[in-house]
């Protein structure tokens, strides 16, 4: 049809959109999964001072609409002396949204896993973050991917909402192309079958990785 | 804030509320019926229900929603802000409601569905009496998984001029020149609700482990 | 106790009668030009080392599986097809079903109901009989198979062997005109056997058309008027059970027996009546 002409010429801003989408969803998902690792050992603790509150902070983030999150993050913080453009506000607001499911997510996966070979890293001498780092994670990752790769797949999603406070991701493009050619029908389903498209890549790399963490088991 | 802003904030609650209580009613047993047809593998429908729900599953709420309140009346179908919010939010909760029944369908035992087709039940019958009752039970945790996630998400209806309550708390913030106390207000509305059915799920999830258990 | 075997040509159209009938899976032949009369009255065995497609036959019966080729036939009615050559839609089917009970190797009650309820819903849903009535059949049902103060219980509480009695309890309701059993007995502990075997044998005894796909040779020696030898698929052997425990016509039943001889000393006899736990 014309209007997929129309969007097909437009494809610069496009596809600018989808960089910018998979580059805050990836940059997200790398803080939160590096800062939900370390929450996950706060919330395994046997120390109450420190794994109370975070529990707490993940608790109100299980109950708190990230785009309500995300305007508290954008138009609240300024009142509070931190100025900060769309592009940070809705990156902290991501990782910090996400820190919060990925630390439970890891969490419960930990507790998933069989305690032998935990044990017998502390047996071999492995401690503290050096054994965290080399004995629990990578099996932890591995059979938590699927949960976490859902969790990407939300993140992907949640970036969209990103568009209220103008961040120019993929659906903030769809929609000023939009509004420029009037041609919402085909803007928006090109967006959606690119998010589309973008989910199917990260189910295929949950795949692999699952193909991985069965050859290893 | 005046109370007159407080209850601007309570106007909006009451739209999320009926918006979204609207979307969950539809939203459930639309779901059932597409993970019954792929359940029984129901020619030409089955494969187009499993794209629908995965093109539905990959979406974002904030993009489906712009696409049905501005592409729709563009090829002719005229529909208005809450009309687009709730399609959007049926259509996506609809979607995941479907994985959740179609786990629960796979998962049930076969056996149990032979000897109902062994006393001579019709379908109908196997799946009101039998099967059913059981897939329902098993579900529900997940269900209620899924209105929290609904009720989550349901801010997005701002976008399109719904007036709900973080687009209340969003322009009084804008008037008052103050954002963030509006914020907490509806913080403190959104808060209490999704806990309650987040413990409403652990709820279930524990009366359905120990049920197994026995 | 021998039932007592019909007269052959007695005159009656048999109960079931299975005619040139096979069934694969994918590329592998599982039944193999099946022929198979049973009579009424007749409690048929069929053995059969496993694979050998016993259980694959039952189920192409009552159509839970759906042979290939061939006819199924139960009292001169086709089953699965109708007269004008079209497969049978769900409705008729189940309209056929009601005729031919079944229990099953792992007992397949619906954990959601009592076992009142267990054994009512099928009249009650299907026969639409009048629940009182119904209530009343159940009740006498599960009192000759000595469950009646289990009726308010759920599945999840009875024992396996308690279970398997219900299941048939279930099947009886429907006053079919065919029992099947699906190795009823292979899925109990051995001290469980002995109480759903007794219920068989009377079954058996009583008159009921039955064809029973079992391990239990004691059993098949003494309740069945037929042994039906399956293996890899075709009917190897057909005989009067006197005759095939003792001098079995063909290698593969001796080779078969010769087997379950040497598995396990002979247990004592586990099918004596006893009261029920």
């Amino acid at each position: 049809m014309r209007d997929f002409l129309v969007v097909w010429s437009e494809r610069a801003l496009l596809l600018k959109g989808l960089g910018n989408t998979i580059v805050l969803s990836l940059a997200a998902t790398i803080a939160a999964l590096v800062l939900g690792a370390l929450g996950a050992l706060v919330l395994m603790t046997t120390k109450s001072a420190y794994r109370l509150p975070f529990a707490g902070f993940v608790d109100a983030m299980r109950c708190v609409p990230f785009l309500l999150f995300a305007y508290i993050v954008y138009y609240g913080l300024p009142s509070l002396g931190l100025n900060l453009d769309n592009w940070s506000a809705g990156l902290a607001a991501l990782t910090i949204y996400n820190t919060a499911y990925m630390a439970e997510i890891l969490r419960g996966a930990w507790v998933a896993q069989p305690a032998d070979p935990i044990d017998a890293g502390y047996a071999f001498g492995f401690t503290g973050l050096g054994h965290f780092r080399r004995i629990v994670l990578p099996p932890l990752l591995l059979s938590a991917a699927p949960v976490v790769g859902n969790q990407i797949i939300q993140i992907v999603k949640d970036s969209a909402f990103l568009t209220v406070i103008a961040l120019p991701e993929l659906t903030h493009a769809a929609s000023s192309i939009q509004s420029r050619h009037y041609i919402p029908f085909a803007a928006f389903i090109t967006a959606v079958l690119l998010y589309w498209t973008l989910c199917l890549v990260i189910e295929a790399g949950v795949a692999a990785i699952g193909r991985v963490a069965e050859a290893r088991r | 804030m005046s109370t007159a802003d407080i209850f601007a904030i309570l106007q909006g609650a009451v739209t999320t509320a009926s918006l979204s209580g609207v979307a969950i009613l539809l939203g459930l047993p639309l779901g059932l019926l597409l993970a019954l047809t792929r359940w029984a593998n129901i020619p030409i429908v089955a494969p187009l229900v499993t794209v629908y729900v995965s093109i539905l599953r990959a979406t974002p709420l904030v993009t489906l929603l712009l696409l049905l309140f501005f592409a729709l009346p563009n090829i002719g179908v005229p529909i208005g802000a809450i009309s687009a919010a709730v399609l959007a939010l049926t259509m996506n909760t609809s979607a995941f409601n479907c994985e959740v029944w179609r786990a629960g369908l796979m998962s049930f035992p076969k056996d149990q569905y032979e000897a109902a087709q062994s006393v001579g039940m019709q379908a109908g019958q196997r799946l009101r009496r039998i099967v059913l009752p059981q897939v329902a039970r098993a579900c529900l945790p997940g269900l209620v998984n899924e209105m929290s996630l609904l009720i989550k998400v349901t801010p997005v209806l701002a976008v399109v001029g719904v007036v709900d309550i973080t687009r209340a708390a969003v322009r009084i913030g804008a008037e008052t020149y103050e954002p963030l106390p509006p914020f907490f207000v509806a913080l403190a509305i959104y808060l209490p609700i999704v806990y309650a059915i987040v413990c409403l799920q652990r709820l279930t999830e524990r009366r359905l482990a120990r049920a197994e258990a026995e | 106790m021998n039932s007592p075997i019909p007269a052959a040509g007695n005159g009656h159209r048999p109960v079931l009668t299975v005619a040139a009938l096979s069934k694969a899976f994918s590329s592998l032949c599982v039944l193999e030009n099946i022929n198979l009369q049973v009579h009424r009255g007749e409690t048929i065995c069929l053995l059969g080392p496993s694979g050998s497609g016993k259980s694959t036959l039952l189920r192409c019966i009552n159509w839970l599986e759906k042979p290939d080729s061939g006819q199924v036939y139960l009292n001169g009615e086709r089953i699965g097809v109708t007269t004008g050559g079209v497969l049978m839609g769900d409705r008729e089917m189940s309209a056929i079903r009601t005729r031919i009970g079944m229990v099953f190797q792992h007992f397949a009650l619906w954990p959601h109901l009592t076992v009142l309820q267990n054994i009512m819903a099928a009249p009650v849903y299907v026969q639409r009989r009048p629940k009182a009535q119904a209530r009343a059949e159940a009740e006498s049902l599960l009192a000759s198979v000595g469950l009646s103060e289990k009726r308010d219980a759920f599945p999840a509480k009875l024992s396996g062997g308690q279970k398997q009695r219900v299941g048939i309890a279930r099947a009886l309701a429907m006053r079919p005109e065919l029992l099947l059993f699906d190795e009823p007995t292979s899925a109990l502990d051995p001290e469980l056997v002995g109480e759903v075997l007794v219920v068989i044998r009377r079954l058996a005894h009583d008159g009921m058309t039955m064809v029973v796909v079992t391990h239990e040779m004691d059993f098949a020696r003494e309740a069945a008027n037929r042994i039906v030898f399956l293996d890899r698929g075709r009917v190897v052997e057909t005989a009067r059970p006197d005759t095939f425990f003792v001098a079995p016509a063909t290698e593969r039943a001796r080779q078969f027996l010769q087997r379950y001889e040497n598995s396990s000393a002979r247990p004592a006899r586990r099918d004596r009546p006893q009261s029920f736990a």
